[in-house]
């Protein structure tokens, strides 16, 4: 998203629309996370603006809060995301803050945060946003929200941002984990890719963040554009020996629209090879395993204990919220799921879509799904038991202990395997 | 009461494709008031979107313009807009024959080009008095003066009768109008004879049947007068005639010389050919009108709907198409690869083409069309000979004494320097060479012969691009020769795919067989096993390739918004699976049914 506007959020509502704003709603502004009109149940003439998030009767709390920072220094090269590049000191961000810490408020006064048990704080860059601003969103965030150790608050941050007195402080006001978009300790892939640090300033990172977090996780990318297995590997060997105790290794997805598809689109670079790429993933599956980090998803690795709570929460259909511009939040009750962002209804899942949803993220983590969910599933969709035994046959998935595994190979052919699961309800 | 024949004149506009032909025609009906500005639309003779979009005309079309001559007098002009394309060369000789004139349009910028020749000539054999026509030259790169000479040379036309015009701007449009009053004869004949009138199109209406465009030779026709149509034998009531203004107007009758619109309440099409002669069934003419002959398809696909359901819509989209387009003949079809699909007959690859894509457009079809191919004689060892239209039907090797293929007279136009080029090209495409003209300095007309079967591979894009889109061509059948022709097997996975099958000269087989699997590889997209892709006739194997099987197809990332991007692009993946036909368990694109068309030499 590219909006040049003063207003960080992307609020649609149109000003003279503020006035219906509910009193109920403690904020004075219109929120980034969006409003839709619903009448009251008595009357029907009083109209109430409420936030797309609200959840009505016979809606699951919310267990996972993702707060957005569409903000960063450049955009790198392969990027889709809502996000746009800005200068530090770009009043835009402290407008942006503004907005989001009223939508906390908003949400807390609404008692959707009461049941939160994982934060995490995406982008954009979220260091980006230097530390004032981060330090008064994690101040106003522990005020709305039982902000304890025990609730895992990760933190996404650029090498470049990162500085040793933010570390210290996001941790003192209740950030309990960092994630670092490393990508690569090739320095030439860094550039390829748009990045605006190189491998040292990533080592350095990883150090900083390591001076208090427990936690900390790096990303990596394979199947880049020039990418040798030999590259791959040694950047694969240093981010093992850093001491993080989270990774994740995902391949690039040249997506429409980005710089690189044009640069592949002219020649200019090559396509990158899936072969390669899944040379790549089985490389990393051997040597994180021999690091002791354990494949918990198709591609997350960590050492025992430092499992992403908050994305497991999205694997395994706990209700999010999502506030900020862009950001998608998830609520559900027993006949519906619903995604929503701040411009309204993403989709919207029967009972059929919702479970099958369901069977296709758990066959994206190493415990697989239950063969009794399988079971239970088809009452509903009644060829899921079919559909699964068939992976069974094709080599994409095992049958181990009352439990459909995911394969090696159904891994790397993710894309058929999930679709042939999402096909039972289309 | 008729129109006095003196004050009557018909004439046709021919042209080479992109000469400008409608603009033209649009200048005239403005310019003579037939249609209000505010009416006009920008090639209004051209009545189907895919005629204006492509700016081509498919249909002809006849309208009737008064013009007030300079002479004080006002004449009835019949404007006969005729198709441009080779495909439709007997519909314009038809329509040509409904007129005492021809105004032959060249580009100014382009020159003379074969289809000008060729219109020409069809011209001035069916005795047309023709108006040379400089077209567009208000163009910058306008070269009156050399089109001139190559209008004197080339089309043996009188420099000095060339009338120089814009069909944008209108200029000269004045001129030409004049020129038509004092240079194309008024029609002759008898109005005492009996009825004979020749039919040069004829579409359907669903509320009047068949609608035919004729034009009076001898007598007249009125409403409620019973007819005959000589070729078909066929009987009718006239319901209405009428002239177009271009919208009709319903006239008493029509009277010697005069053009218009007859309805006939016929529902069924065939019954009204092109070409054929209206008379009275009793006490009518002897003889009819000449030049009548029944139209051939000359190319052949097979078309298949990709979704199995549709087979019964396509089928109604076909009846529904050839009601107005007779020359479009089809029967049912049944691949192994594709199901149940047609067999269809074309006059020729933009035939093809445009109707293909209102099937998919006007009847939202989704179609796999197989490569085009010709019809063969297949002679068998027991004396018995074989139509041959679709390549799986080729009976063995074994039973077959030879097979016969049509050869074309095919006429290349280009400049000099291009030669060598079509020489190279044509020759390798199994062409003969037969004589070369020089029309001009700058255009050599060079005489083929060659094979039909590979004039429709792709032979005229490629003459464009080898010529840097100088080459214009025109063809016309000529015989059926034997020649040694095989049929080329392409297996995948070790099966022959029946629909990928096609007729090959022997001595290409090789070479055109490797290329083939080698496009075939590119296509085909890596399943989740290996694929391998053959080429045999018969049982001797001529080339291989492998689709080495996919390993990795993921989408790696899976958070919060993910999870809906994800769905869609499995929908979107979904979604193009259905453009492809899974053909036993290899999933197959279209263009791979066409692949054997962009075998390059």
């Amino acid at each position: 998203m590219a909006s040049s506007s003063t207003n960080a959020s992307g609020y649609k509502a149109s000003d003279d629309m503020r006035g219906l704003v509910s009193s109920s709603l403690s904020t004075s502004t219109p929120s980034p996370c969006g409003w839709c009109l619903s009448s009251s149940t008595s009357g029907g003439e009083v109209r109430e603006l409420r936030p797309i998030w609200q959840l009505d009767e016979g809606f699951e709390p919310y267990r996972a809060l993702y707060l957005h920072l569409p903000f960063c220094r450049k955009r790198c090269a392969y990027c889709d995301f809502v996000t746009e590049a800005a200068s530090p000191d770009d009043p835009r961000l402290d407008a942006y803050v503004d907005q989001l810490v009223a939508d906390i408020r908003a949400a807390s006064a609404a008692g959707a945060l009461a049941h939160i048990e994982t934060v995490y704080l995406g982008g954009g860059t979220p260091s980006f946003f230097g530390l004032k601003r981060l330090c008064r969103l994690m101040y106003e965030l522990s005020l709305c929200m039982r902000l304890e150790p025990e609730i895992e608050c990760t933190m996404e941050a650029n090498p470049d941002s990162l500085t040793l007195p933010m570390v210290r402080d996001l941790f003192a006001l209740g950030v309990t984990r960092i994630s670092l978009g490393v990508q690569s300790f090739d320095d030439d892939e860094l550039r390829l890719l748009g990045r605006i640090h190189d491998a040292q300033a990533a080592l350095r990172a990883i150090d900083l963040a390591l001076e208090r977090f427990d936690h900390v996780s790096i990303d990596l990318m394979c199947g880049l554009p020039g990418q040798h297995l030999e590259t791959f590997e040694r950047s694969l060997d240093r981010a093992l020996s850093t001491g993080v105790d989270h990774i994740s290794i995902y391949p690039l997805t040249i997506e429409e629209g980005t710089p690189l598809d044009h640069l592949v689109e002219k020649g200019l670079i090559p396509t990158p090879d899936d072969d390669l790429a899944a040379d790549m993933m089985d490389l990393a599956a051997c040597k994180c395993t021999e690091a002791g980090f354990r494949r918990y998803e198709v591609a997350s690795y960590a050492r025992p204990g430092g499992e992403s709570r908050h994305n497991q929460a999205y694997w395994t259909g706990v209700p999010y919220l999502g506030l900020g511009r862009g950001a998608v939040g998830m609520k559900q009750s027993s006949d519906c799921r619903i995604r929503y962002d701040q411009e309204g209804i993403i989709e919207e899942l029967d009972e059929a879509q919702r479970l099958v949803e369901d069977l296709m993220l758990g066959m994206r983590r190493s415990v697989g799904v239950a063969a009794d969910d399988v079971i239970a599933a088809c009452l509903v969709v009644p060829d899921a038991w079919e559909i699964f035994e068939a992976l069974v046959d094709d080599g994409f998935a095992a049958y181990r202990d009352g439990r459909f595994v995911p394969t090696e190979r159904g891994w790397l052919l993710g894309n058929v395997m999930y679709g042939r699961i999402l096909d039972l309800a289309p | 009461m008729s129109v006095d024949p003196r004050f009557i004149r018909n004439f046709s506009i021919i042209a080479h494709i992109d000469h400008g032909k409608s603009t033209l025609s649009d200048r005239i009906l403005e310019l003579t008031g037939t249609v209000a500005s505010r009416d006009m639309q920008a090639q209004l003779l051209d009545s189907m979107d895919i005629e204006r979009e492509r700016g081509i005309t498919i249909k002809s079309q006849a309208v009737r313009v008064d013009y007030q001559a300079d002479d004080g007098n006002t004449y009835h002009f019949n404007l006969i807009d005729t198709p441009g394309h080779v495909d439709f060369t007997y519909e314009v000789s038809r329509s040509l024959a409904a007129c005492e004139g021809a105004v032959c349009v060249v580009d100014a910028t382009q020159g003379v080009e074969a289809q000008t020749v060729a219109n020409c000539m069809m011209a001035m054999n069916a005795d047309l008095e023709i108006i040379p026509l400089i077209n567009k030259i208000d163009l910058p790169a306008a070269e009156p003066e050399r089109v001139k000479t190559e209008i004197e040379d080339g089309l043996a036309l009188p420099a000095e009768d060339v009338v120089m015009a814009s069909g944008k701007t209108g200029e000269g449009v004045h001129d030409l109008l004049e020129a038509v009053v004092y240079n194309v004869p008024a029609p002759e004949g008898d109005p005492n004879a009996p009825l004979r009138a020749l039919i040069f199109d004829s579409y359907f209406d669903a509320y009047r049947g068949v609608v035919a465009l004729i034009r009076i030779v001898d007598g007249s026709i009125r409403k409620g007068q019973t007819i005959r149509m000589m070729a078909t034998n066929t009987e009718a009531v006239v319901e209405e005639v009428g002239v177009r203004r271009p919208s009709e107007v319903p006239a008493k009758e029509l009277g010697v010389g005069e053009v218009g619109y007859l309805v006939t309440g016929l529902k069924d099409p065939s019954k009204v050919k092109v070409g054929d002669t209206i008379t009275l069934p009793v006490g009518g003419c002897s003889d009819p009108l000449p030049g009548y002959r029944d139209v051939k398809p000359m190319v052949f696909t097979g078309l298949f709907p990709i979704d199995a359901d549709q087979y019964e819509p396509l089928k109604d989209a076909l009846e529904r198409l050839s009601l107005n387009d007779p020359a479009l003949i089809w029967e049912p079809e049944t691949s192994h690869a594709l199901g149940f699909g047609f067999r269809v007959g074309f006059l020729g690859l933009l035939h093809m083409e445009v109707i293909k894509e209102r099937l998919e457009r006007e009847f939202n079809l989704d179609l796999l069309a197989t490569a085009p191919s010709v019809e063969y004689n297949v002679y068998l060892k027991n004396g018995e000979m074989i139509s041959l239209h679709s390549p799986q039907d080729m009976p063995d090797p074994s039973a077959i004494d030879h097979v016969e293929e049509p050869f074309l007279k095919a006429k290349i136009l280009i400049p000099p320097d291009y030669i060598g080029a079509v020489m190279d090209l044509t020759c390798a495409r199994r062409g003969e060479f037969k004589t070369m003209n020089y029309l001009g300095m700058q255009t050599v007309e060079m005489l083929w012969e060659m094979p039909l079967s590979e004039l429709i591979m792709d032979y005229f894009d490629q003459l464009k691009s080898r010529t840097k889109g100088y080459a214009s061509l025109d063809y016309d059948f000529d015989c059926y020769k034997p020649s040694k022709l095989v049929k080329l097997d392409i297996l995948l996975s070790g099966k022959a795919i029946d629909a990928l099958s096609f007729i090959v000269h022997e001595d290409k087989a090789y070479d055109q067989g490797r290329v083939l699997c080698e496009k075939l590889k590119d296509i085909i997209p890596r399943q989740q096993f290996e694929v391998p892709i053959q080429a045999a006739v018969g049982s001797r194997i001529l080339a291989r390739q492998t689709v080495r099987a996919m390993r990795k197809d993921v989408l790696a990332k899976c958070y919060g918004g993910d999870i809906s991007r994800k769905r869609k692009l499995l929908e979107a993946q979904r979604k193009g699976k259905k453009r492809m036909k899974a053909i036993g368990n290899v999933e197959v694109p279209q263009e791979a049914f066409m692949a054997i068309l962009k075998v390059d030499e």
